[in-house]
């Protein structure tokens, strides 16, 4: 099998999932609605998990899971990818989602008592 | 032995998650359950601590699966002072917010104490873990419910301060991920120890990158300059305990991650001097912006952040006087800061602005809180006979042995505006007369013990400083020998 269209597979995966993570900072940083603030942190959460299990993949690699016949189909354990990053990443997500559970909270809070979502119409406190 | 140092994680996690179902029972429990924690596991640390300091650190494999595969727990003299010191201030926070508002509802008050026993279980969490990735989530679940705890009250801007929280905590914790992920990518462990062993295997230019991420995002929680914008908003629109548990135990933990960091798990051969620079800076700005702050919330705030930087520089000399010095300061800031808390809560008690000018006089009104009040001051500014003189003494010879003299006129330049501004709020308690539109609060029994037991330990280690610098001593050891750490944690079989 061709390796460079591998090694280009690769790279793109990275180069994704740091674009989705920059695209994540612009919405954070740059917008003014709460709600596009929160998803702009959500989606940053997204490209880094992305960016992670990426990091566990390895060309031609099969999914962690030992079950029966693995060995006579695959003839080694290696051929598994790392699990490790896979469990990082679920936990991850879950802490996420914790994350943006609080955050949209607030922002129904804050919505509550200014009447408006704009960052710039809520300064009651120095930023 | 009366337990392992699981249970400090087990038992609180396990509590919160059960105060729900026991307020069904009977509603005072959700207020009664976090205290008996607390003083169990106050024996207990007291105990373990007791047995590491003369038996020698305890390594706890979690789930069978021995380092490097599985997560340890590492309960030694230095992370075992920490957790001491932690649930020592928990439990004193507990016992001043027990019926602090009178007529809380039953809801709210089961808000506050599940959170606050969360963030309890994660503050020692993150100083008892050999593990990153476990940091990580431990360092989640102390934000999380800091975010919560910063906006309880739903009247004031509580949840404008809380965002702002939870837009910082959210970025630092992506670049904390990131960084795990570039050492796990490098290593293919996420052990401390093991990458302590194997840090110099590791690409030069990701291992600089890594512990820039990972000071950024430990920075953001412990409060480090320019990551603080959250801190004195939270401090100030939180309730009035929660600022101390802040002080007292969140920038801890976080103190204790960077220390981690950098003294066992990086070899990089700039980072002491990295660490005294941005905590140079850090002490710089937050002085200067304490002395312009008219609340009196965000004056202790800025101090809270100074002092943190103080910390930091003493942990930079990267001697063992250093870290002695360094651990001195963060006792005495952890006590005397949330005495000030305690006591300066009740001082603005009835205001809704929380403003320095509304303490005018309250020495007559209050005797015992101003007293106190006063005590803290003067205690962390550094005057003798009180507890601050003794870690401020010890900053200074730290400084003098390391040849680092610029550093000694700094710290003693910074002490004179704290002393102008602490000084100030003082004079305006005993000296002003009181304003007209102020009403003082009479504190509660509970609250007034807590605040006489957090003033008598600032007077008995500044009378007896020998009673606390024999374990600082041993943990400041224990810190500085990253081989001895090492091979206890990967001997285990």
């Amino acid at each position: 099998m061709d390796s460079t269209y591998f090694h280009f597979l690769d790279y793109a995966v990275y180069g994704t999932a740091v674009l989705v993570m920059l695209i994540g900072f612009y919405g954070a940083m740059v917008k003014k609605s709460l709600l596009k603030i929160v998803i702009g942190l959500s989606v940053i959460d997204s490209g880094l998990n992305l960016l992670i299990v990426a990091i566990g993949y390895y060309k031609g690699g099969t999914a962690p899971i030992f079950s029966p016949g693995f060995l006579e189909h695959f003839k080694s354990v290696s051929k598994m990818v790392d699990p490790v990053p896979q469990a990082l990443v679920l936990t991850a997500i879950v802490i996420g989602f914790g994350v943006t559970a609080v955050a949209l909270a607030l922002v129904i809070r804050l919505y509550r008592h200014h009447g408006t979502l704009n960052i710039d119409e809520i300064k009651n406190l120095k930023w | 032995m009366v337990g392992t140092p699981v249970l400090f994680i087990a038992i609180p996690l396990m509590a919160a998650f059960l105060m729900p179902l026991l307020g069904m029972i009977w509603k005072e429990l959700v207020r009664i359950v976090p205290g008996l924690v607390l003083t169990y596991l106050l024996i207990l640390a007291i105990n373990l601590l007791d047995h590491v300091l003369v038996h020698g650190p305890i390594i706890e494999v979690i789930a069978g699966w021995v380092p490097p595969i599985g997560i340890n727990l590492v309960f030694n003299a230095f992370s075992g002072f920490l957790v001491t010191l932690m649930i020592f201030l928990g439990l004193l926070v507990w016992a001043y917010s027990y019926r602090f508002k009178r007529n809380v509802d039953y809801e709210p008050a089961l808000k506050y104490f599940l959170m606050l026993m969360m963030l309890i279980t994660g503050s020692v969490g993150i100083v008892l873990t050999g593990d990153i990735f476990n940091m990580f989530v431990f360092i989640e679940i102390t934000s999380i419910s800091a975010y919560g705890l910063t906006a309880f009250y739903k009247g004031r801007n509580s949840a404008e301060a809380s965002f702002k929280y939870v837009m910082m905590g959210s970025i630092a914790s992506t670049f904390l991920l990131l960084a795990i992920m570039i050492i796990y990518s490098q290593l293919g462990t996420l052990n401390m120890a093991d990458i302590a062993r194997k840090i110099h295997l590791m690409n030069p230019t990701l291992k600089i990158v890594s512990y820039i991420f990972f000071v950024t995002a430990l920075g953001i929680e412990a409060e480090i300059f320019p990551l603080n914008g959250w801190a004195p908003d939270a401090y100030a629109e939180a309730p009035g305990p929660v600022g101390a548990a802040f002080a007292g135990i969140v920038v801890k933990a976080a103190v204790y991650a960077i220390i981690r960091y950098t003294y066992t798990i990086f070899d990089l051969s700039g980072s002491f001097n990295f660490l005294i620079l941005i905590g140079m800076i850090t002490l710089i700005i937050a002085e200067t912006a304490a002395i312009r702050q008219e609340k009196l919330k965000r004056m202790l705030a800025y101090s809270s952040i100074g002092q943190m930087g103080l910390v930091l520089v003493a942990f930079g000399f990267g001697t063992k006087e250093g870290v002695f010095a360094a651990l001195f300061l963060m006792l005495n800031h952890a006590i005397t800061k949330s005495l000030l808390f305690f006591s300066g809560s009740y001082l603005v008690y009835n205001s809704t602005e929380k403003n320095i000018t509304e303490v005018n006089g309250m020495s007559k009104y209050l005797p015992i809180t101003s007293l106190l009040f006063a005590i803290g001051a003067f205690a962390i500014v550094g005057l003798p006979p009180f507890a601050g003189f003794w870690s401020k003494l010890s900053v200074m010879t730290a400084a003098a042995d390391s040849n680092m003299i610029l550093i000694m006129v700094l710290v003693l330049m910074v002490s004179v505006i704290e002393l102008v501004y602490y000084l100030r709020v003082v004079n305006r308690i005993y000296f002003f007369k009181k304003e007209e539109n102020t009403q003082p609060q009479k504190p509660t029994v509970n609250a007034l013990v807590v605040m006489l037991i957090l003033g008598a330990a600032i007077l008995l280690i500044g009378f007896y400083p020998d009673a606390v610098t024999g374990i600082l001593h041993k943990a400041s050891a224990t810190l500085v020998d990253k081989g001895q750490y090492i091979h206890n944690v990967l001997s285990l079989k």
